[in-house]
């Protein structure tokens, strides 16, 4: 236990990256400061939003309580939370015991399986932990409030809190053990770990699947008016997606009662029969699935002439350069989960939900929507909306030079200027992007009737729309870049960067989507306009990149 | 022909003065050693004149190239392999090197042979079309040699070239330096080696802590040591004086 102890602090202090923090606060004051400004204006930028949610809980609580079902608080907020849970757990899984380049590392320690899955998954923890804080913190504190909870609910709360991403944790991370194991058995170790990670996906959105058609969708009336009428009625429904979350619901709910005593045993018993197994699993797979993971192919075969001359064909430098680019981007598994996969995945995500609705006359009458000149106006922002917002949050741009790291000495001692090498950075960018608008444009003609011209002008607003985001990602990641990592999640996962890109996007598409769904109702009109708004804006950070940006990317050393 | 003059870089806002006032000049036909403990300066000094690191103060011109007002022109006059060979290790061996072929503008009809040749000459031929993920350090080492030299540059700046390399591979290197010298070119290269710093060079300079102690021929070096001291022995109290 102590070695483990010991594993899991070495693992926070460096992946928090708490030594650098100290040695700023020792050498570099200034850039301390900067730090903590950035920490606050992260926090001062959530607390409106908190804020939001909290009055929401409030409002939901005054309106639930008249017919006895404001537990639904509780239980949608641990729900929702755990769903989050269980899909950032697979990420961070994958991630932080597989793809972390320090994971072989700790294969020659003296030490076992479980112990340093143990640490490993406390690490993931920990991140679990800050990311439900916002969420499960405000319905835990107004439900408790509201209703003058006794003691034992404020015990149960805390109690709950930590044991809650317990279980979804654990559903993440023991498929992914298993997947793993075998996906490492090939030889092309990155192609498999990629499969691997996107076969956990595929099942963790099948599960999602089933329990939307088995569950919310397929309730009729009778249904609904048996869940209103008997006491905590929705709170039974809507923990299906997860079962276990209802016993927490219901312990925080009668406190005071023996009834809530045994709730909260059965959920701890739960939360640590999952914990026990994914050790005891962990144990068994987790080093036969780590060994020998950075072995790769080598077939070590002769070259033939032919072969050569196939190889190597001549291109301008520049285009070699941005080759390179996307090589890289689609070899390394984690900048190919994190940066190309989200691009595939997101609109995937997205057109789910509208095909797997039911098919009956409550269906979204499309025919009749995009006739209305003004509702489609309004469609068309929506998709150029999520195409910005997907192309902004895609962390291709925005972490173009810090994916160089260490290599960054590269791209300053080769005789290819720096403009062009930026050039190539954005065309490796924007091509990704692109790839990114197709599919969600695919999705948008699956579920709604458009015409060609309709498809047409869509994605000419959409290539001007993300040409302005690719530039400001790059731009970004120009005057912060991060170079110094050791572990390639640092330069796409935990990079500040990507959230600045999203927020850039947010507020651009936002902007314009809001003033053409306000005062624009014809979609040419609308269409104008967004071409000239995005065009200009692309222009005006066109030459910023190549006057300011090139200057920076001067300075930087490598 | 490298001009080093007057050359200062520190680290962490002038905490750390990594190299103080340098100035050396290496000319045309010969190898030129740079030899000092861990820690002196020479992977800052030799950052700097590929471009790497900016310097704070002095100029660094490459056969007559200044590297700050011609950085292109510059950096297409020399070859370079750094200390520790971080490449695109998601890359093959032929990837790699066809990259740098393409970054180089070599053209079609000489790439493929240069090519061939050096990756039989370091005997890696046979791993080229694996990724680079899959070499040992020696074997990364190579690789980086054979892409430095594809575009057959006048000039070669080697940091440490000959560690992480086998016998026979240090013992080709160091011919070829030899040759490429004898043809009228530049060789610069560090190393933290005596041995090797006094049978390949043929004028060398003695770093330590950012600055140049001694400079010259062998025999310059060991006229101004006088016959009482050897090279050696002034090597090592450096070292021991860390
Ligand atoms: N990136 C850096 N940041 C701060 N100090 C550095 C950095 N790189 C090198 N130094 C310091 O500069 C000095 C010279 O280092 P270096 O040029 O690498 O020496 P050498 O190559 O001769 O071993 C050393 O004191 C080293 O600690
Ligand atoms: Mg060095």
């Amino acid at each position: 236990m102590n070695r483990m102890l010991a594993l899991l602090k070495a693992l926070l202090i460096n992946s928090l990256g708490i030594s650098v923090i100290r040695t700023k606060a020792r050498t570099d004051k200034l850039a301390y400061l900067k730090l903590i400004a950035l920490g606050a204006l992260i926090i001062a930028g959530l607390a409106p939003t908190i804020w939001l949610y909290a009055k929401m809980l409030i409002q939901g609580y005054d309106l639930l309580a008249p017919i006895e079902q404001q537990g639904a608080l509780l239980v949608l907020g641990i729900v929702l939370v755990s769903t989050m849970i269980f899909f950032f757990g697979i990420f961070y899984v994958i991630n932080y015991f597989y793809f972390a380049r320090d994971a072989q590392n700790v294969l020659a320690l003296p030490l076992s399986g479980w112990q340093v899955l143990g640490a490993r998954f406390s690490l993931v923890l920990v991140y679990e932990y800050l990311t439900q804080l916002p969420f499960l913190l405000p319905p835990l504190i107004v439900f408790g409030l509201k209703s003058g909870a006794p003691l034992a609910y404020w015990l149960y709360a805390c109690l709950g809190f930590f044991l809650v991403p317990l279980l979804p944790l654990s559903l993440a991370t023991i498929p992914t053990l298993i997947i793993m194991r075998f996906a490492n058995l090939g030889r092309r170790k990155d192609l498999f770990k990629i499969l691997g990670g996107i076969i956990v996906l595929i099942l963790a959105i099948g599960y999602q699947l089933f329990i939307q058609r088995t569950g919310i969708n397929n309730m009729d009336a009778l249904l609904i008016q048996n869940l209103l009428t008997e006491q905590n009625g929705v709170i039974k429904m809507i923990s299906r997606v997860f079962p276990s979350a209802q016993y927490l619901a219901l312990a925080l709910i009668s406190a005071e009662k023996i009834t809530g005593l045994l709730n909260m045993l059965t959920f701890t018993a739960l939360s640590g029969l999952a914990l026990a197994l994914t050790w005891l699993i962990g144990d068994r797979l987790y080093f036969k699935g780590l060994v020998g993971s950075s072995e790769t192919t080598a077939r070590r075969k002769v070259i033939t002439s032919s072969d050569y001359s196939k190889m190597s064909r001549v291109a301008p430098a520049w285009l070699s350069y941005c080759r390179k680019e996307i090589l890289l981007l689609f070899r390394v598994p984690t900048y190919f989960m994190n940066c190309v996969l989200t691009n595939l995945l997101v609109p995937v995500f997205l057109i789910i939900p509208f095909l797997f609705q039911p098919q009956d006359e409550k269906a979204i009458p499309w025919a009749e929507l995009i006739a209305q000149p003004g509702l489609q106006t309004i469609l068309m922002a929506v998709i150029v909306g999520a195409v910005i917002f997907l192309s902004g949050s895609n962390a291709v741009a925005s972490t173009s030079l810090s994916r160089e790291g260490r290599e960054f000495y590269i791209s300053k001692y080769i005789p290819l200027s720096y403009r062009q090498q930026v050039l190539a950075k954005l065309l490796s960018a924007y091509i990704l992007a692109i790839s990114g608008t197709i599919l969600i444009l695919i999705g948008a003609i699956i579920i709604m009737p458009l015409d060609l011209t309709q498809i047409f002008t869509i994605f000419i607003v959409c290539l001007t729309a993300i040409a302005p985001v690719t530039e400001a990602g790059i731009l970004i990641d120009i005057f912060r870049p991060k170079l110094d990592w050791d572990n390639e999640q640092k330069a796409v996962k935990q990079n500040f960067n990507v959230i600045i890109s999203i927020l850039f996007s947010i507020l651009l598409g936002g902007s314009v989507i809001f003033i053409v769904i306000r005062w624009i109702d014809s979609p040419t009109m609308a269409a104008a306009f967004m071409i000239t708004c995005f065009s200009l804006v692309a222009l005006v950070l066109y030459n910023l990149l190549m006057t300011k940006g090139i200057e920076q990317y001067r300075k930087i050393e490598g | 022909m490298i001009e080093i003059i007057g050359v200062s870089k520190s680290y962490n806002r002038g905490a750390v003065k990594a190299v103080d006032n340098v100035s050396i000049n290496i000319r045309n036909g010969e190898i030129f050693g740079f030899l000092g403990p861990n820690g002196a300066g020479k992977t800052t000094l030799i950052k700097m004149i590929a471009g790497i690191l900016n310097a704070d103060e002095g100029t660094i011109k490459i056969n007559g190239m200044d590297i700050k007002e011609n950085p292109l022109e510059a950096k297409m006059q020399f070859g370079f392999v750094p200390d520790d060979p971080n490449i695109f290790s998601r890359l093959t061996g032929l990837e790699y090197l066809n990259f740098m072929a393409d970054v180089y503008k070599v053209p079609a009809a000489t790439r493929l042979g240069l090519m061939q040749t050096l990756l039989q000459r370091f005997e890696i031929a046979a791993a080229a079309g694996d990724l680079i993920q899959s070499y040992s350090h020696g074997m990364k080492q190579k690789i980086v040699v054979i892409g430095a030299l594809l575009h057959t540059p006048p000039v070669w700046i080697l940091d440490e070239p000959m560690t992480g390399l086998d016998p026979r591979s240090s013992f080709d290197l160091k011919k070829m330096m030899r040759e490429h010298a004898d043809a009228g070119n530049t060789v610069f290269f560090s190393t933290h080696v005596l041995d090797v710093a006094e049978k390949v060079c043929d004028r060398l300079a003695i770093i330590n802590k950012g600055r140049v102690i001694l400079s010259g021929s062998m025999q310059e070096i060991h006229t101004q040591l006088g016959a009482k001291q050897s090279l050696e022995r002034l090597f090592l109290e450096i070292t021991e004086n860390e």
